[in-house]
C-alpha cells in the first residue's frame, strides 16, 4: 500500500505478531527489562505491557530487527522504523534499578536505542522515527520539565551520532505548543512531527523538516485530499521540507478507513506539489 | 444493600466460549473433538439434559436458528454451572452472584450497538495483541430498539439458585469505542478549541445514549433484575476532570429513578491508576459497589504488607474520600495463564479489607475482569481461586 502510493519511507505498520505494542520489543528482548502489568495506552482503548526495569539495560541491537518481518527487511521493502522516544519509555516504564529518571533516560539512549539504531542502519533502514506522545500528553496535567527535554536531546545526540539514518521526532495525543520552540532547539532529529488535531499549525513557527499530522488517526471520518491540503495553510513557506502524515498511528481506525486516509494523503501531496 | 456473608464472591465479566458454541455461528462444521469437549465439560459440571445437547451437536453443521438458540442456552447453563461449582473441594463451593458469562452475546460492545438504532459498523480495530472489536459509527441520534438483555437474564434467573446479576455495558464505553460521526458534525462549527469540541460531542452522545440504556435497565428491573452491573472499562480512557465527572453523570442518568442494586465495573486504567476518577466518580450516588481490577498490577507473593500488595494501592483512594459502601476487588489477573496461590489471593482480600477498613461483607471478591480470553480450564481454575481465597480469608478473620 505505502509503496504503491510512492511514500518516501515505508514502515511495517507494527503488524507482525511480535510487535503487539510499540514497547513490546523492549519489554521482551532487552536485558534488564521484565514484562509488567497491562496498562492503558494514553487515552485510547489499546494497551501495552509495562516495561519493568529491574536491572541494567542492555541491548545487543537486535531487539527491534527481530521483531520486523525478516523478508521485508532483506528485500528493502521496509525503510522506516518507529521507536519509542526516551521520554515516553521513561514515563511508561516502572524503574526499580536506576536512581533517577535522568539515569534511565541516558541508559535507554546509550544501551538500548544506540545499538538498535546502529544495527537497523546496517540492515538498510533509512529513517528512524521516535514516537513521543508522553512529551505532550501529560498524565495528571503536569508539564514536562525542560531539563528532561534537554536530557532526551543529549541522549538522542549520542544515539544518532555518526549513524547513517535520517530521523524524526513525532509528538501526538497532546498540544506541543507549550514546548515550542524548545523542542526544535533541543531535540537533534532532522524532522519534527505534530498531531494537527491537537497542535495548532499556527504555533509551529518555522524550521527545516516538518511531519505534518494532518489526517486524524482517531476518527473514522475520511478527510478529502482537499481538506488535508487545506490543513497545511501557509506551512510550505515556513518549513523547507514537509512530510504529510496521519496524526498518529492508524491502528485506532478500521483498516479500510486507514487505507483510505493514506490514499488521500498521497493525493493531497499530488495537489500540493504536483508529484 | 448489605450482604451478611463476609467476602461474597462474583464473576465480573465474560467467560470463555466453547468451540461448540462459536462454530455454528461462524458456519464452521463441528468436529468430534468439539462434541467430546461438550461431553467432558458437561459431565464435569453436572449439566442437566446433557444428552439433548450432544444429540443436537451431532448434526455438526447447518443448524437452524432454533437449534442455535438452544446451543446458546446450553452454553449459558455451562457458564452458570462453572460459577456455581468453582472450587468444588471447598466447604461452600461456587460464587454468590452469577450470570450467564456473556454466552448469549457476541461481546460486550457489539451486542448493545447492534440493538440500538443509529449505529453502522465500520470494521475491526485492535484493542491489544490479537483482540479486536468491531467499531461502529454513530450516524444519527441513538434510539431504543429493544431490551437486548432480558432473555438472557430471564434464562439465568430461571436456572440458578444463586443471586443472579446482569451486566450492562454503559454509555461511556459505547461512546469511547465508537466513532462519533453524528455528534462531531453537530459540534464542528462551534467556535470552541478542538479538545472542547470533542468533549462536547462526547458528552452529548454519552447522555443521550445513557437515556437509551436506562430504558433497557428499567425493563430488566421490571422483569425481576435486582443486581445490575454497569460495565465501564472505558471509564479511565479520557482522563480529564470533565470526563471523570461525566462517568458519574452518565451513571446517574442511566439509573435515575430506578430501584435496584447498581454497581460499576472498570479495569485497566493508564499508568497512574484510578486516581484520575477521584473524587468525581463518587458522585455516582446510585452506585452501591465499585468493582475494579487490581491483581494485574500486584505481586504473586503471599503477604499483607504494602510492598507485596502494591497492586491494591488505589484502594486507599476510597478510604481517603470516606467511602462506606461496597467494593468489588479483583483478586486474579485475567490476561495470563499463570495462577496465583490461594494464599496470595487470600492475602489480597485481607489486605483490601485492611486498607479500606470496610466491613468484610462489603468487600466482594472477583476476577479482575472478564475471563473470555482464557481457556476454559484456566478460567475455571481462576474462579475456583476466587472462591477458595474468599473462604480462606473468612477463616483467617474468624481466627482473629
Amino acid at each position: 500500500m505505502q509503496r504503491s502510493l510512492n511514500f518516501d519511507f515505508v514502515s511495517d505498520g507494527l503488524l507482525t505478531m511480535h510487535w503487539q505494542d510499540i514497547l513490546r520489543p523492549f519489554t521482551t528482548r532487552v536485558k534488564g527489562v521484565k514484562k509488567g502489568a497491562m496498562v492503558r495506552w494514553f487515552n485510547t482503548n489499546t494497551f501495552y505491557f509495562t516495561p519493568v526495569v529491574a536491572g541494567e539495560l542492555l541491548s545487543d541491537g537486535t531487539a527491534v530487527s527481530r521483531t520486523l518481518d525478516p523478508s521485508l527487511v532483506r528485500s528493502g521493502a521496509i525503510t522506516k522504523v518507529v521507536l519509542p522516544d526516551p521520554l515516553t519509555f521513561v514515563e511508561l516504564a516502572e524503574n526499580s534499578c536506576y536512581t533517577s529518571r535522568e539515569g534511565l533516560i541516558f541508559a535507554y539512549c546509550d544501551n538500548v536505542l544506540r545499538p538498535e539504531v546502529e544495527h537497523l542502519s546496517k540492515m538498510g533502514i533509512e529513517y528512524v522515527q521516535f514516537s513521543a506522545p508522553a512529551v505532550v500528553a501529560r498524565f495528571r496535567g503536569e508539564p514536562l520539565p525542560r531539563a528532561e527535554l534537554e536530557q532526551a536531546g543529549e541522549g538522542l545526540r549520542t544515539v544518532l551520532k555518526g549513524v547513517k539514518v535520517k530521523s524524526g521526532y513525532h509528538t501526538f495525543f497532546g498540544d506541543a505548543a507549550p514546548y515550542l520552540p524548545a523542542l526544535l532547539d533541543l531535540i537533534p532529529t532532522d524532522d519534527f512531527g505534530f498531531d494537527f488535531t491537537e497542535t495548532d499549525p499556527a504555533s509551529l513557527g518555522s524550521g527545516e523538516g516538518l511531519i505534518a499530522g494532518v489526517a486524524d488517526s482517531r476518527s473514522s471520518y475520511v478527510e478529502s485530499p482537499g481538506e488535508l491540503a487545506q490543513r497545511m495553510g501557509g506551512l510550505g513557506e515556513r518549513f523547507r521540507r514537509i512530510t504529510l502524515a496521519p496524526s498518529c498511528d492508524l491502528q485506532y481506525v478500521p483498516r479500510s478507513v486507514a487505507d483510505s486516509k493514506l490514499r488521500n494523503l498521497a493525493t493531497a501531496r499530488l495537489r500540493l506539489t504536483g508529484k | 444493600m448489605t450482604d451478611h456473608k463476609a467476602f461474597p464472591t462474583q464473576e465480573i465479566g465474560s467467560l470463555p466460549k466453547f468451540s461448540w458454541r462459536t462454530k455454528p455461528f461462524r458456519q464452521q462444521p463441528l468436529e468430534e473433538g468439539d462434541i467430546g469437549v461438550a461431553r467432558a465439560w458437561g459431565r464435569r459440571l453436572g449439566v442437566k439434559n446433557l444428552e439433548l445437547l450432544l444429540r443436537l451437536l451431532k448434526k455438526r453443521s447447518e443448524f437452524t436458528d432454533e437449534e442455535k438458540r438452544r446451543i446458546v442456552e446450553f452454553s449459558m447453563l455451562f457458564a452458570i454451572a462453572m460459577q456455581e461449582k468453582a472450587g468444588g473441594h471447598l466447604d461452600e463451593p461456587g460464587l454468590d452472584l452469577v450470570w450467564s458469562g456473556e454466552q448469549a452475546r457476541t461481546e460486550m460492545y457489539e451486542t448493545p450497538v447492534s440493538n440500538i438504532q443509529g449505529f453502522e459498523f465500520l470494521g475491526r480495530v485492535r484493542s491489544f495483541d490479537n483482540k479486536y472489536w468491531r467499531e461502529a459509527s454513530v450516524r444519527q441520534k441513538p434510539a431504543y430498539l429493544r431490551d437486548y438483555h432480558f432473555e438472557e437474564f430471564l434464562y439465568t434467573k430461571g436456572h440458578t439458585s444463586r443471586r443472579a446479576k446482569i451486566p450492562v455495558t454503559d454509555a461511556i464505553t459505547i461512546v469511547a469505542w465508537s466513532d462519533h460521526y453524528y455528534y462531531t458534525r453537530r459540534w464542528r462549527k462551534r467556535s470552541l478549541p478542538p479538545a472542547a469540541k470533542r468533549f462536547s460531542a462526547r458528552r452529548e452522545m454519552t447522555l443521550e445514549l445513557a437515556g437509551v440504556i436506562r430504558r433497557v435497565v428499567r425493563d430488566l428491573i421490571r422483569r425481576g433484575a435486582r443486581e445490575i452491573q454497569l460495565d465501564s472499562p472505558a471509564a479511565t480512557q479520557y482522563q480529564t476532570v470533565e470526563d471523570a465527572k461525566l462517568v458519574a453523570e452518565a451513571f446517574n442518568e442511566t439509573t435515575r429513578g430506578l430501584d435496584a442494586t447498581f454497581s460499576l465495573h472498570s479495569c485497566f486504567p493508564p499508568k497512574y491508576g484510578y486516581g484520575v476518577l477521584f473524587p468525581h466518580l463518587l458522585e455516582a450516588k446510585n452506585c452501591s459497589r465499585f468493582s475494579f481490577e487490581y491483581a494485574n498490577r500486584d505481586s504473586y507473593a503471599a503477604g499483607l504488607d504494602g510492598g507485596r500488595r502494591v497492586g491494591y494501592e488505589d484502594l486507599k483512594l476510597f478510604r481517603g474520600y470516606g467511602y462506606e459502601k461496597q467494593l468489588g476487588v479483583g483478586v486474579v489477573h485475567v490476561h495470563t495463564d499463570r495462577l496465583p496461590t490461594v494464599g496470595a489471593v487470600r492475602d489480597r482480600i485481607l489486605y483490601a479489607q485492611k486498607v479500606t477498613d470496610l466491613p468484610p461483607e462489603n468487600i466482594f471478591v472477583n476476577p479482575d475482569c472478564g475471563l473470555r480470553t482464557r481457556k476454559p480450564e484456566v478460567a475455571y481454575a481462576m474462579l475456583g481461586l476466587v472462591a477458595a481465597g474468599a473462604e480462606e480469608a473468612r477463616e483467617a478473620l474468624g481466627g482473629n
